[in-house]
C-alpha cells in the first residue's frame, strides 16, 4: 500500500476515501482506515462510522416496491408532484447529511476531524479534513 | 461569490441560472422540435377539422394530447442533467495522481505512459476503473466521458444530437418515454391522415382531387411516415436494452456480449427483463450532483462546508473555519471520553442532547462507549428526536457553526 501523502491545503491536510465498488455499482465507500487518521482515532469506530454511512445509502439506490410505487405516482402527476416533495433519493442523503452532522458533532470534532458530506463532493469521494 | 453553475468548466450550455444544462449546438434540437410541432399544428388545425366532425371529437383532443406528452418528455430529455459527475477538486486531483505510477521509460527505451487504470472486481467480474484526466475523478464502470460536452456522465448511454444532450442515467427514462411516445403519435397521425384523405376522396369520389385539396395531409403523413422507421427502430432497440440492462455504449463496446465471450456476465442484471424494465424505468433517480444554484466555495479556505443546504443558504467557509479553530476544545470538553458526568447544567443539557442524538445511530460505535449511548437499537426517526437535542445544543452555542447546523435540520 505504500504511505500516501495528505493532500496539503493551508495549514490543514485532507484525505479522501473513494468509492468501493467491489459490491456491485451501489453507493458505498471504502472502510479501509487511511493511515494518517490512525493515530487520532480507533479503527474499529471509523469503520462503524463508515458502515453507518453505507447502510443509508444502499437504501437510496435499491429498488423497492415503494420505491416504483412513488416513481410511477410522479410519472402519472408529469413529475410535478416533486416540486412539492424530494425523492426517495434525496431523502436518503438527506439523513446521511444529518448522520455526518451527528458524527462531526460527537465523535470527529473532538479527535480534530471533520468529515465532509460526499453530496459536496459530486458523491465521488468522503473528505476527512485533518484539522491543526 | 459565484454560483456553481457560473463556473462551470465544461462544454455543456447552462439555461436558466442553472437549473437546466443541454448540449451547446442545439441546431439538430430546433429540427426535431420544429418537424414534431409543425406536423402537429398542421394536423390539428387542418385534418381535424374533417376528422373531429365525421368521427369524434376525441380525434384531435387524443392528438392535443400526445403531443404535449411528447413535447414534455423531449424537454424534459433534452434540459435535465443526465448524471454528470461533478469534477473533482484540486485537492481529490492531487492525492490521487500522488498514487497512480507516473510516466517511465523501461529497459528497452519504450515510453510507458502513466498507468491511470485499477481493476476492482464486481460480483465476480473483473472491471477496470479508468481513471480520467479531463474530470480528476475514477470512473464509475458504467459511466463514460462525453466528448461533445466534456464531461463524465454516469451509464453513460450515448450523446443525442436530435435530443441536444447526453443521455444518461437521470434523462434515459425521459429519453425513452420520448421514443414510445412519439412512435405512437406518429402512427397515429399517420393512421388519422389517411383517414382523412380516404374520407375526403370518398366525399369527393376522385383521390387526386382530395390530395390537391388537403395538401397538408400529404405532408404530415410523408414526415409520419419516414419518423416511424427511425423512431420505432430506436425504441425498440432501446426496449431491448433495458431488458438486458446494457446502455448503447456498453452494447457499442461489447462488453456484456455473450456471443463473443460466452463467459462474460452482467453484473447488474437482475435476472428477467421485467425486473430490469422496473429498475431502469421506475427505480430511484440520483438528484443532480452539480448543485448549479449554491455557491461555489472558494478553495482557499482550509474547511470546505460541511452544513450547507441549498434552500436556506450557505455558511460561509470563513465563518465555519473560524467557528471551528476557535472554539472545539471548549465546546467539546464535555463530550470526551473522561468528562462524561459534568455537573453545570448547560452540560447537563448538551449531554441529554447526546443522549438522545444517540437514538439514531444504528448501533453503539465501538471503542467509544461511554459518550454514545443507545437507547433503543433501531433507527427511530431522525427528525422529531434530533431537532429537540439540537435545540439545546443550539441554544447553548449560539454564535457556532452548530446554529447553521440546527438550521439545516431544521
Amino acid at each position: 500500500m505504500g504511505s500516501r501523502p495528505a493532500a496539503q491545503v493551508g495549514h490543514s491536510r485532507k484525505v479522501y476515501i473513494q468509492r468501493d465498488y467491489s459490491q456491485g455499482l451501489g453507493l458505498r465507500y471504502s472502510t479501509a482506515m487511511p493511515p494518517q487518521l490512525q493515530d487520532r482515532m480507533p479503527e474499529d469506530l471509523f469503520e462503524a462510522a463508515i458502515v453507518n454511512i453505507n447502510q443509508i445509502l444502499a437504501g437510496a439506490e435499491n429498488g423497492s416496491v415503494g420505491v416504483y410505487a412513488e416513481s410511477c405516482f410522479a410519472c402519472l402527476t408529469g413529475y410535478l408532484i416533486y416540486m412539492c416533495m424530494d425523492t426517495h433519493y434525496e431523502r436518503s442523503l438527506k439523513e446521511v447529511r444529518k448522520l455526518i452532522e451527528e458524527y462531526n458533532r460527537t465523535v470527529f470534532m473532538p479527535r480534530r476531524l471533520m468529515m465532509i458530506d460526499p453530496s459536496e463532493r459530486g458523491l465521488r469521494v468522503i473528505e476527512v479534513v485533518l484539522l491543526s | 461569490m459565484p454560483k456553481r453553475w457560473e463556473v462551470y468548466p465544461g462544454k455543456s450550455q447552462v439555461l436558466c441560472s442553472g437549473r437546466c444544462i443541454s448540449a451547446k449546438n442545439l441546431s439538430v434540437f430546433y429540427l426535431t422540435l420544429a418537424l414534431i410541432v409543425i406536423s402537429s399544428c398542421l394536423f390539428l388545425a387542418f385534418d381535424c377539422r374533417l376528422l373531429a366532425v365525421t368521427l369524434s371529437p376525441s380525434v384531435p383532443v387524443l392528438a392535443a394530447v400526445q403531443f404535449i406528452f411528447v413535447l414534455c418528455c423531449l424537454l424534459r430529455t433534452t434540459f435535465s442533467d443526465p448524471g454528470i459527475i461533478p469534477r473533482g477538486t484540486p485537492d481529490e486531483a492531487a492525492w490521487i495522481e500522488s498514487q497512480l505510477e507516473g510516466p517511465q521509460v523501461d529497459r528497452d527505451g519504450n515510453y510507458r505512459p502513466p498507468v491511470r487504470l485499477k481493476d476492482v472486481q464486481i460480483n465476480g467480474r473483473v472491471f477496470k476503473l479508468k481513471y480520467c484526466f479531463t474530470c480528476k475523478l475514477w470512473r464509475p464502470p458504467r459511466a463514460s466521458h462525453c466528448s461533445t460536452c466534456d464531461n463524465c456522465v454516469d451509464r453513460f448511454d450515448h450523446h443525442c444530437p436530435w435530443v441536444g444532450n447526453c443521455v444518461g442515467r437521470r434523462n434515459y427514462r425521459y429519453f425513452y418515454l420520448f421514443l414510445i411516445s412519439l412512435s405512437v403519435y406518429c402512427l397515429y397521425v399517420m393512421v388519422f391522415g389517411i383517414v382523412n384523405l380516404v374520407l375526403l376522396s370518398n366525399m369527393r369520389k376522385d383521390f387526386l382531387m382530395a390530395m390537391k385539396e388537403s395538401p397538408t395531409s400529404v405532408l404530415t403523413i410523408l414526415v409520419a411516415f419516414f419518423s416511424i422507421w427511425s423512431v420505432v427502430g430506436l425504441g425498440g432497440f432501446h426496449t431491448m436494452l433495458i431488458c438486458r440492462e446494457t446502455s448503447t455504449n456498453e452494447d457499442i463496446k461489447g462488453s456484456f456480449n455473450q456471443r463473443r465471450h460466452p463467459d462474460l456476465i452482467n453484473p447488474f442484471d437482475q435476472g428477467n427483463g421485467l425486473a430490469n424494465c422496473c429498475y431502469v424505468l421506475f427505480g430511484p433517480v440520483t438528484p443532480s450532483l452539480l448543485n448549479f444554484r449554491e455557491d461555489e466555495i472558494g478553495l482557499g479556505s482550509s474547511i470546505s462546508l460541511v452544513t450547507n443546504n441549498g434552500r436556506n443558504g450557505t455558511v460561509s467557509a470563513a465563518a465555519a473555519s473560524t467557528a471551528v479553530t476557535a472554539t472545539p476544545a471548549v465546546r467539546y470538553s464535555n463530550l470526551t471520553r473522561n468528562n462524561n458526568d459534568a455537573t453545570s447544567n448547560s452540560v447537563g443539557h448538551v449531554n441529554n442532547s447526546v443522549q438522545v442524538i444517540s437514538e439514531s445511530l444504528p448501533a453503539q460505535l465501538p471503542g467509544d462507549g461511554n459518550d454514545v449511548i443507545v437507547k433503543n437499537g433501531n433507527g427511530a426517526p431522525a427528525d422529531g428526536v434530533i431537532s429537540g437535542g439540537t435545540d439545546a445544543v443550539g441554544a447553548q452555542n449560539s454564535n457556532t457553526q452548530s446554529a447553521s447546523s440546527v438550521h439545516c435540520i431544521v
